[in-house]
């Protein structure tokens, strides 16, 4: 299999991710509940995880909650700024990670720049739903459907300035674009341990600056006699037996991403974007593609999508068809109806492998004629 | 060279004290405080070696690390709270 749906996970890890995995699982008790040396291990093991999140985004460990998914750090930071009616400005390339818990909230959702590609358009029109007045913000720093990069300091700015609170999702971009929470000003900024990060599935990450209000309730191992949370980071957020396995292998997952770096990683991935672009496009497909673009990119054939992609799945390629879990996003660039499918590229993926798929989907363009 | 104990709300404030302390040459370890020393129940705290308490007080507050309590252990074993 050629795996080019990193979009939703990472699939080929750095080996040390799950050698840390299974040696948590061999030694690892529970952490923060005891004192002796497999508890001490399993705390250890989760504070360098803090530790290594902290050092790559800008913030103290204990501003590192770490939670099951990016939806779950999402659902937390939507729940500690949004209330009932609140008026909350998103981008118009929101994932129902952001959307669906505002929606349950009864927030009044003001969707802002709906031009893909386009930081003029999405500047000016996040601006203007701003001074009309909103109790908080929240938008995504890549689209995971187009893979459109968001003018999001310019954003924060002006969130900033006008002395709104702010959610950054960085679902797509944690792992290949700076993210920095104390220079860019979040009140929240959530993320997933097992895309960009490498980490396993059923980790992520919360960077907290700003107040915060429980989502779960119950053990901490501290403060056992008081029946509210500790007001203390990052236990407040994080009731219950953490994952410990889970963030040992994110630990390794963020030092690979270190040590490799950032810039290096987004410019190998979008290597293989550009060779994919063009390649499609020669193809007379469909192409969703322009400035400020991640290594990700939507093509349409005139047949379904998930048919496109199931045929593909069989010559060997994965990667992703429908509406991604973003139907703000389709409605936003007009696939609503028809759909796209997703190619994502991850760490790893060779230009050999990029002009393999190519083919493919020549194939599967002719077979459309 | 006297005994402490410095005692925090949290492991994770325990551990970045540790941390901090460490970093700066004072050596320390983390262990469970002993329940008379935490009315809240449940807590970290780290054992230390050091001639300037003050030092290694100073230390934590710098780096916002916010301590408990501290105690001093005197030369019969017991545990004196000192300010901090």
């Amino acid at each position: 299999m050629i795996y080019l749906d990193a979009g939703a996970t990472s699939f080929h890890k750095p080996p040390e991710v799950s050698r840390a995995v299974l040696r948590a699982m061999n030694t690892c008790a529970n952490p923060g509940r005891g004192g002796y040396e497999a508890a001490a291990a399993a705390s250890r093991t989760v504070y360098a995880c803090r530790e290594a999140a902290a050092g790559l985004f800008d913030c103290l460990p204990e501003q590192v909650v770490l939670t099951t998914s990016c939806t779950h750090g999402l659902n937390i930071a939507i729940h500690s700024l949004v209330r009932p009616g609140s008026r909350v400005v998103v981008s118009g390339f929101e994932h129902n990670a952001v959307t669906r818990p505002l929606h349950a909230l009864q927030a009044q959702i003001v969707v802002a720049g709906r031009k893909l590609f386009n930081w003029e358009d999405t500047l000016a029109v996040f601006g203007q739903a701003l001074d009309a007045g909103a109790e908080a913000a929240v938008f995504t720093h890549v689209s995971n459907v187009f893979g459109y990069i968001l003018p999001v300091e310019q954003m924060a700015a002006m969130c900033r300035e006008r002395g709104i609170p702010f959610i950054l999702d960085a679902a797509q971009s944690a792992g290949s674009l700076p993210v920095e929470l104390n220079r860019l000003g979040a009140d929240f900024i959530a993320m997933p341990g097992h895309k960009g990060l490498l980490g396993p599935q059923g980790t992520g990450l919360l960077l907290c600056a700003g107040e915060v209000r429980p989502l779960l309730y119950g053990g901490t191992g501290s403060a056992s006699i008081m029946q509210e949370m500790p007001e203390d980071l990052p236990e407040r957020l994080e009731p219950g037996t953490l994952n410990v396995p889970g963030y040992g292998g994110l630990t390794q997952g963020l030092r690979y991403v270190k040590r490799r770096g950032v810039d290096r990683i987004f410019r190998e991935e979008h290597r293989n974007l550009e060779r994919c672009v063009a390649g499609l496009k020669r193809l007379g497909l469909e192409v969703f593609a322009g400035e400020h673009q991640a290594a990700t990119v939507s093509f349409r054939t005139e047949g379904d999508c998930e048919e496109g992609a199931a045929l593909l799945a069989k010559q060997g390629f994965a990667v992703r068809a429908g509406l991604h879990c973003a139907p703000f996003a389709h409605e936003s660039a007009g696939t609503l109806d028809t759909g796209t499918i997703r190619v994502s590229f991850g760490c790893g993926v060779t230009p050999g492998q990029t002009e393999a798929f190519l083919r493919a989907a020549s194939k599967l363009s002719l077979d459309r004629r | 060279m006297g005994s402490y104990v410095i005692t925090f709300r949290s492991v994770t404030l325990g551990q970045r004290g540790e941390r901090v302390l460490n970093g700066s040459g004072i050596r320390c370890s983390l262990y469970r405080t002993p329940r008379w020393m935490e009315e809240q129940g449940c807590g970290y705290a780290l054992r230390l070696w050091t001639k300037d308490i003050s030092r290694a007080a100073a230390l934590l507050r710098e780096n916002q690390v916010p301590m408990r309590r501290i105690y001093l252990q005197k030369t019969d074993g017991q545990m004196e709270e000192v300010p901090v």
